[in-house]
């Protein structure tokens, strides 16, 4: 099968700071995996290269076929972000609910403004969504109302919303108190079963273990170490991995 | 000892309406030794406030203050929300046409700014129909947008300074709405203009509300000054009755109270909107 996601030597730099070292990485559809390693390693930046929140300075981003590279023509490549943001759908650390709306009009929002749908289907689909994640009865709270966990399960529908072929999680447990992250992960566990495609950047090792396909070691802005969780979690080759899961694994 | 226990139990808000009190004696005392008339007074103020028993005449005195604070606080929020734009812009000429308005504007006395455009801009006409000639003629809309009456031209001027200042307020209200409201939308896959109008704008406007009502308040004051070039507002009535009849000391002060009365109404208005601001807060 084609990947969904494709990345081709991808490199990053902020000022004097290479962050993204030419990475590659290809994504099947209905494949989790989870990018761990230190925080400044580089995987939340190109979790965020690949819907262009970042934008990277060399490589190509390929997904559902739609290929950006720097070198493109302005116009087009305007367009095929967008068309690229129209097929992921992101989760963020820290939520970003837009406070001004409640949690149907959050999870709307993108329908009615970037997919125009008009309002009432736009509500249907929205109720599903919440349902899904387990707050039809949050519907029209606000997120100030919601607890860490409530937020980031609306957050989560609001991308879902949109019908993405694939989802970005970027530390979606990171800013949640310790008896939040079981409910955010078993909606995210849910999405695996789904069959969703999902990269997702975590910390959450339990999560990485139980729900990824592949777990990719990032340091220094390169893969150190990538295969199927019950290797990297129990036998990890590069010594660097050992050392980064030591705490995790006798923790 | 007792008394003076009772003494100290004088609620606080009290002794301050006592303070008030006191200093209004002294005012009215001073208004007799220089022979306030009392009279002329009660005859004059409601010409002057409302232009009272002249049916033409019902956009002048305080309607007039009222109409022209409002005129120009709405166009000064136009050119705040451009200017803001123009500072948050990466585009240099944006970015360079907005510092410089708010420089120049801020740079500049705001008496000055009146009298530039009301005897500035007939010149350039007058100079467009000397160099073209038939100006006039062929273009009677611009032309007459260079020869405005005084009133517009007020507004004219009191948007323009009001809104170099106010840029700042909205460029700091735009400024306080997270990065991450913005990526959230671009992730969804708003544009940059949705993004603006659907998720910063809402929430900024919130953060520039309170300030815009302080600028009102300032704004009926400031709005004085365009009597300088002959609007009919309050402060020019006044001046207007007074110097004929040689009470200008009555007149000023029905003016000052009536701007006074204005300015207490107003903040009591704001101050409702930032309760229900406050409650609404999330």
């Amino acid at each position: 099968m084609d990947p969904i996601v494709r990345l081709t030597d991808l490199h990053k730099r902020f000022d004097a700071l290479h962050v993204l070292k030419g990475v590659s990485l290809a994504v099947q559809p209905r494949e989790v995996i989870c990018l761990i390693g230190r925080s400044g390693s580089g995987k939340s930046t190109l979790l965020r290269s690949i819907n262009f929140l970042e934008e990277p300075d060399a490589g190509a981003v390929e997904v559902d076929g739609i290929v950006v590279t720097p070198e493109l023509d302005a116009r087009v490549r305007r367009q095929r972000i967008r068309d690229i943001r129209l097929r992921t759908g992101m989760v963020f650390q820290d939520f970003n609910l837009f406070p001004h709306k409640s949690a149907i009009d959050n999870v709307i929002e993108g329908l009615l403004v970037v997919r125009r749908i008009p309002r009432p289907r736009a509500v249907q689909i929205g109720e599903s969504f919440l349902r899904k994640v387990g707050l039809i009865d949050k519907r029209d709270e606000y997120p100030s109302r919601l607890s860490g966990g409530q937020k980031q399960r609306v957050a989560i529908a609001r991308a879902l919303a949109m019908e993405p072929k694939v989802m970005l999680f970027d530390e979606p447990t990171s800013a949640l108190d310790p008896e939040l992250i079981g409910e955010v992960v078993r909606v995210m566990e849910d999405l695996a079963n789904d069959g969703m495609t999902m990269l997702v950047v975590t910390h959450e090792m339990s999560f990485a273990r139980d729900a990824a396909d592949r777990v990719i070691f990032m340091e220094d802005g390169v893969f150190v170490e990538e295969g199927p969780p019950e290797e990297i979690f129990t036998t990890p080759r590069d010594p660097r991995t050992q050392q980064f899961l030591q705490r995790y694994i006798r923790g | 000892m007792p008394q003076s226990r009772a003494r100290a139990g004088i609620p606080f808000r009290y002794r301050i309406a006592l303070v008030w009190a006191a200093i209004f004696a002294c005012i009215i005392a001073f208004l007799s030794l220089i022979r306030l008339d009392l009279g002329f007074i009660g005859e004059w103020w409601a010409f002057i406030v409302y232009g009272a028993g002249n049916p033409d005449a019902w956009t002048v005195g305080i309607v007039a203050t009222l109409y022209i604070s409002l005129a120009s606080i709405l166009l000064a929020i136009l050119l705040a929300f451009l200017g803001a734009l123009g500072r948050l812009s990466k585009n240099p000429l944006a970015y360079g046409l907005a510092t410089f308005y708010v420089s120049l504007v801020r740079g500049t006395p705001l008496l000055i700014q009146i009298f530039i455009l009301f005897f500035g801009l007939p010149q350039i006409n007058q100079q467009l129909n000397r160099l073209f000639p038939g100006f006039e003629q062929q273009f009677p809309f611009i032309s007459s947008l260079l020869v405005l009456p005084a009133l517009p031209t007020g507004i004219l001027a009191l948007g323009i300074n009001y809104g170099a200042y106010m840029t700042e307020v909205f460029r700091a209200g735009i400024q306080s709405v997270g990065r991450g409201q913005v990526e959230a939308a671009t992730a969804l896959g708003m544009t940059p203009g949705q993004t603006m109008w659907r998720i910063v704008l809402p929430q900024a406007v919130r953060v520039v509300i309170p300030p815009i009502g302080n600028d009102f308040i300032a704004m009926t004051k400031d709005s004085a000054l365009v009597s300088v070039i002959g609007v009919q507002e309050l402060l020019w009535r006044s001046q207007k009755v007074g110097v004929q009849n040689f009470r200008s000391m009555e007149t000023l002060l029905i003016a000052a109270a009536f701007y006074w009365i204005m300015t207490i109404v107003l903040q009591t208005v704001q101050s409702q909107i930032e309760k229900r601001l406050a409650r609404s807060d999330r």
